[in-house]
């Protein structure tokens, strides 16, 4: 299981808004996503997950609205709201700048 | 759309605080809404109901440290905390009152003192002067080897006023009080002074009703015309409005008021013959030139001027020294000065300063001891507390969590402290006022008001912080286990701790000790100073000032004559054992020099001239103010108008220009050519008077008799040594004056050892505060050296037990107690006389006779540093006498 701190310091974040930008989700299903579509390789952690998605509902970036779940019971279904779609393509613009970034170091160095 | 994100952000906020309770119930909701898919899905894979259920929620992990964090997320957590940690803050220290009170009660005092000595620094040092644009205004004077600050000579001024480019107005002015007669009641002494044209231009004052002098009012002969105090119109005149234009009796001559001053006009403050910066002054009158445009060697008129926008001090001083120097090749009398400039602030606050900075540093000591105190006292709290903060950390408080907690219970005892310590300082602030030295400046202006309250909770804040800070992540830092484990006896963490205390406690007798060393040296000065022969003895003898008004004592003969009634008619009175008249008194303040003369068979070192303080008294003058007579003989009535003309002159003048000579008969003439007759012939020689008693030593100074003054000195005094109380005589001078002449006011009626003791008002002022923050300093350091070793002795309690079982005395515990005191007062010591060494030299400047690395206080602060740690370490060391032998063996 990676902790948090294994993630690259705000890279929860985008993968959260990311998750959420196809449809509204409730925390377990973000966490499944993530971990499906990343092929088990990411685990996002519940004690990172919930205050994740309070801080970024706090900020304004998403927006969590109660209504009945697939399995018939209340959850809490989080959406992006129009400033968090536009904070998710900044933050989408920064990864890959940075992991470009990356991508090109590691490459020199082989190189080398 | 900014917008957009701002308004969600706000209503969240507003909800997580107004709607609390559903936005708990909906978290709780949410994370048990996790989990039950969670269990859901194991049981999917395979697994019983129950052990489902458990694998989510290890999965999960703490559901309350989950909690806390999403709380933690709404940032409105913080203000939720701090209502939940004060009033838990609360409970805490209403338990312990005595802990509570201790540290609130030093706090409150140290915070108070440092309001009150802020308020006088607020209004004194920081208070802009009350003209407008202060800062543009500045002093002028004249310079040279023998004289730092000098007058200037009226018609240098008109030659600066003229050609100067750096002032927008300037003025000069001279102290010159006049006799009000002829309005309701007595004759009264106004505090005047004459004036330049422009004199309240340059201090940027408007009369409330009428004008300021013109420039021709500055001509000789152009008619007498006044400006009143708003005081003196509504004292003397019943505040009539129709005053402009009115004569009013100045001096026994009609003057013509054709202006009358706002209330509360300041008076700059002049040197010569002093009258105190403030609301101080009654009357103007215009200044004229009159005489010889060519007399450039008399000095006896104050500069000031408003400096023209964006021209500074150095600049204007620049173009002054440039104008003098021009000046210097058309008139003799201007060779040899040059220009002293200086800001008019800087001229009236310079004087004390030094001292009030002193002060400051001083309490602000007091305050950083008893910040280092609070903060020891909570850390030896905190020590007891530690399995309580343990248990709080096992259920999943965070440790920025546990430091606010402490936080909020620091700041609520320096906040406490702040409220009472403002209470303090406004007391105090009145308390010190009345304490401040006589001629202190600018005493209305300082006040108890906003900043000086801002300061107060400022500090008190920061102090809060301070002291609550390292113990807080002190306590934060505990070893949970340990901490829970054994209730805090004997951890490791303890032991840190014991440290840390220890270190505050040096650092506080440290600092202590430097406050001690400074209230050492200002009392040896102190000391020095009254044990200091004044040179007079001014007991039993009663002062007063006459002025005679120029209109009816046209000449030197007259005034004489009248002193020479008046002392008659005061000698007759009963109780009267002598009565003299002079020019001044010791201790007063003197400036009038005479330089220049000639000594009879002396030619002055190159470069310089024979100068000395001059003065007139009449012949019992000495016996009154009790100057002893050193060789000679006093003035007596040989001394007449038309006899030998003499002189006594005192043993500093003796000594300088006629050393190991017999000054007797020997001879000094004013005159550049003299005749025989314009020698003075010395017949006495009397003791020396130094100008203040701090001063190095005495200048030489010389009296002519009252009989034969060269020129008519009008304002005297009157010294009047009694045999019985002399306040009693004050009535009768007053009837001898007034059956003299009934236009006469008598004023200033003092006693002559009141004047004397007013020379000793500001030593005695900064002694009585550095001794009282001093004070306050070893107390401070008493208790946490009592605090640090009461907690060592109940930490080993056990040992002591051990110890007593093996053999040891009670006299071996007792000593093991206070050698531990003893030994953190040492190093304190060490550290305190060594910055007293390195930082002492600030007060030099404040000290008489005694040096700020006095050896003697240096031991004696070492010992009651000493003394007082052992008194401190008593009752911890007695506590450690009882220790039970028994209770420690059944405890192993």
């Amino acid at each position: 299981m990676s902790k948090p701190s294994d993630l690259i310091q705000g890279t929860l974040d985008l993968l959260i808004l990311k998750t959420i930008a196809l449809q509204p989700m409730h925390g377990w299903a973000i966490a499944k996503r993530i971990q499906q579509v990343s092929k088990e390789a990411l685990q996002v952690t519940q004690g990172a997950l919930y205050p994740a998605l309070h801080r970024l509902e706090q900020q304004g970036w998403v927006r969590g609205a109660w209504r009945e779940s697939e399995s018939g019971r209340e959850a809490k279904f989080y959406s992006l709201t129009k400033a968090g779609r536009v904070q998710l393509d900044k933050e989408l613009e920064q990864w890959q700048r940075l992991s470009s970034a990356v991508v090109l170091v590691i490459n020199a160095t082989q190189e080398a | 759309m900014k917008t957009g994100r701002w308004w969600d952000v706000l209503q969240m906020r507003f909800r997580s605080l107004a709607k609390r309770q559903r936005v708990e119930t909906e978290l709780d909701k949410e994370l048990r809404h996790h989990i039950e898919l969670q269990t859901e899905e194991n049981i999917a894979a395979g697994m019983d109901a129950r052990e489902a259920r458990e694998a989510a929620s290890r999965m999960f992990g703490g559901v309350s440290q989950i909690e806390e964090e999403c709380r933690d997320m709404r940032q409105t957590q913080y203000l939720d905390n701090f209502v939940q940690d004060l009033r838990y803050a609360v409970r805490i220290l209403g338990k312990n009152l005595t802990f509570t009170a201790v540290i609130v009660l030093t706090l409150a005092l140290s915070i108070g003192a440092n309001s009150a000595i802020f308020s006088v620094i607020d209004g004194v040092l920081l208070n802009p002067l009350p003209y407008p644009q202060a800062e543009r205004i500045a002093r002028v004077f004249y310079r040279s080897a023998s004289y730092p600050k000098f007058p200037l000579n009226p018609w240098d001024f008109l030659d600066f006023r003229a050609r100067n480019r750096s002032f927008e107005s300037f003025a000069v002015y001279t102290h010159a009080d006049m006799q009000l007669s002829g309005a309701d009641g007595d004759p009264v002494k106004l505090s005047a002074f004459r004036i330049s044209s422009g004199y309240f231009q340059v201090l940027g004052l408007h009369p409330a009703n009428g004008r300021e002098f013109d420039f021709l009012e500055e001509r000789p002969g152009s008619g007498n015309v006044v400006i009143l105090s708003d005081r003196v119109w509504r004292n003397q005149f019943g505040a009539t409005a129709d005053i402009l234009g009115k004569k009013v009796l100045l001096e026994s001559q009609p003057f013509t008021v054709v202006g009358v001053m706002p209330p509360g006009v300041d008076h700059p403050g002049n040197s010569y013959n002093s009258v105190a910066y403030g609301d101080t002054v009654d009357a103007w009158t215009p200044f004229t030139f009159d005489g010889n445009s060519n007399n450039r060697g008399s000095h006896y008129v104050e500069g000031i001027g408003r400096l023209k926008p964006g021209v500074t001090v150095e600049q204007a001083a620049a173009d002054f020294n440039g104008l003098m120097t021009e000046m210097a090749t058309h008139h003799e009398g201007d060779k040899g000065w040059t220009i002293y400039m200086v800001p008019l602030f800087q001229e009236i606050v310079g004087p004390v300063h030094k001292m009030l900075l002193v002060l400051l540093g001083a309490v602000g000591l007091v305050l950083l001891i008893a910040c280092v105190n609070a903060a020891n006292l909570l850390l030896a709290r905190a020590a007891a507390r530690q399995r309580e903060i343990a248990m709080r950390a096992a259920l999943g408080a965070g440790r920025g969590r546990l430091v606010r907690q402490m936080l909020a219970e620091s700041l609520l005892i320096s906040v406490l402290g702040g409220g009472l310590g403002a209470m303090l300082a406004i007391v105090g602030v009145r308390a010190l006022v009345a304490l401040l030295p006589a001629g202190f400046p600018r005493l209305d202006a300082i006040h108890v008001n906003v900043t000086v309250f801002g300061f107060t909770a400022a500090i008190a804040l920061v102090t809060g912080l301070i002291f609550g800070l390292v113990p807080a992540v002190q306590a934060s830092r505990t070893d949970l286990q340990q901490g829970l484990r054994d209730g805090g006896r004997d951890s490791s963490g303890s032991g840190r701790q014991t440290r840390l205390r220890a270190v505050l406690v040096v650092g506080e007798v440290g600092l202590a000790c430097l406050l001690l060393v400074c209230a050492g040296v200002l009392l040896r000065s102190f000391v020095n100073l009254l044990k200091s022969d004044p040179g007079f003895r001014p007991e039993h003898v009663l002062t007063a000032e006459i002025a005679l008004p120029d209109a009816t004592y046209k000449d030197k003969t007259a005034v004489a004559d009248f002193y020479t009634r008046m002392l008659t008619n005061l000698s007759a009175l009963p109780g009267t054992r002598s009565v003299g008249a002079g020019t001044d008194l010791p201790w007063t303040g003197y400036d009038d020099n005479m330089g220049g003369f000639t000594i009879e068979g002396k030619t002055p070192p190159p470069n310089e001239e024979f100068h000395a303080r001059y003065h007139t008294a009449s012949p019992d003058y000495f016996r009154a103010v009790g100057i002893p007579l050193v060789r000679g003989r006093f003035f007596d009535e040989r001394d007449r108008k038309d006899s030998q003309r003499t002189m006594i002159i005192n043993d500093v003048m003796a000594r300088r220009y006629w050393p190991g000579e017999d000054v007797i008969g020997k001879r000094i003439t004013f005159d550049d050519k003299p005749k025989e007759s314009d020698w003075f012939v010395v017949v006495g020689v009397v003791g020396d008077v130094k100008d203040k008693p701090e001063s190095a030593g005495a200048e030489p100074a010389f009296w002519w008799p009252l009989m034969q003054q060269p020129f008519a000195f009008r304002s005297m005094t009157i010294a009047l040594r009694a045999n019985t109380h002399p306040t009693l005589l004050a009535e009768g001078v007053r009837n001898v004056v007034r059956e003299l002449d009934p236009s006469l006011a008598v004023a200033h009626v003092k006693l002559m050892d009141k004047i004397a003791n007013e020379n000793f008002s500001t030593p005695r002022f900064a002694l009585f505060l550095v001794g009282l923050f001093a004070g306050l300093a070893f107390v401070l350091a008493a208790i946490g050296i009592y605090g640090v070793t009461s907690y060592s002795v109940s930490q080993r309690m056990h040992e002591f037990g051990m110890r007593v079982a093996l053999g040891a005395s009670s006299g071996n515990l007792l000593w093991m107690v206070i050698r531990q005191g003893v030994l953190l007062a040492g190093m304190g010591v060490v550290i305190g006389i060594g910055c007293a060494l390195v930082f002492g030299g600030v007060l030099d400047s404040l000290l008489y006779g005694v040096s700020s690395r006095d050896p003697l206080t240096l031991m004696g602060v070492g010992t009651v540093a000493v003394v007082t740690a052992t008194l401190a370490s008593l009752p911890s060391a007695r506590r450690a006498t009882g220790a039970d032998p028994m209770t420690s063996l059944r405890a192993e």
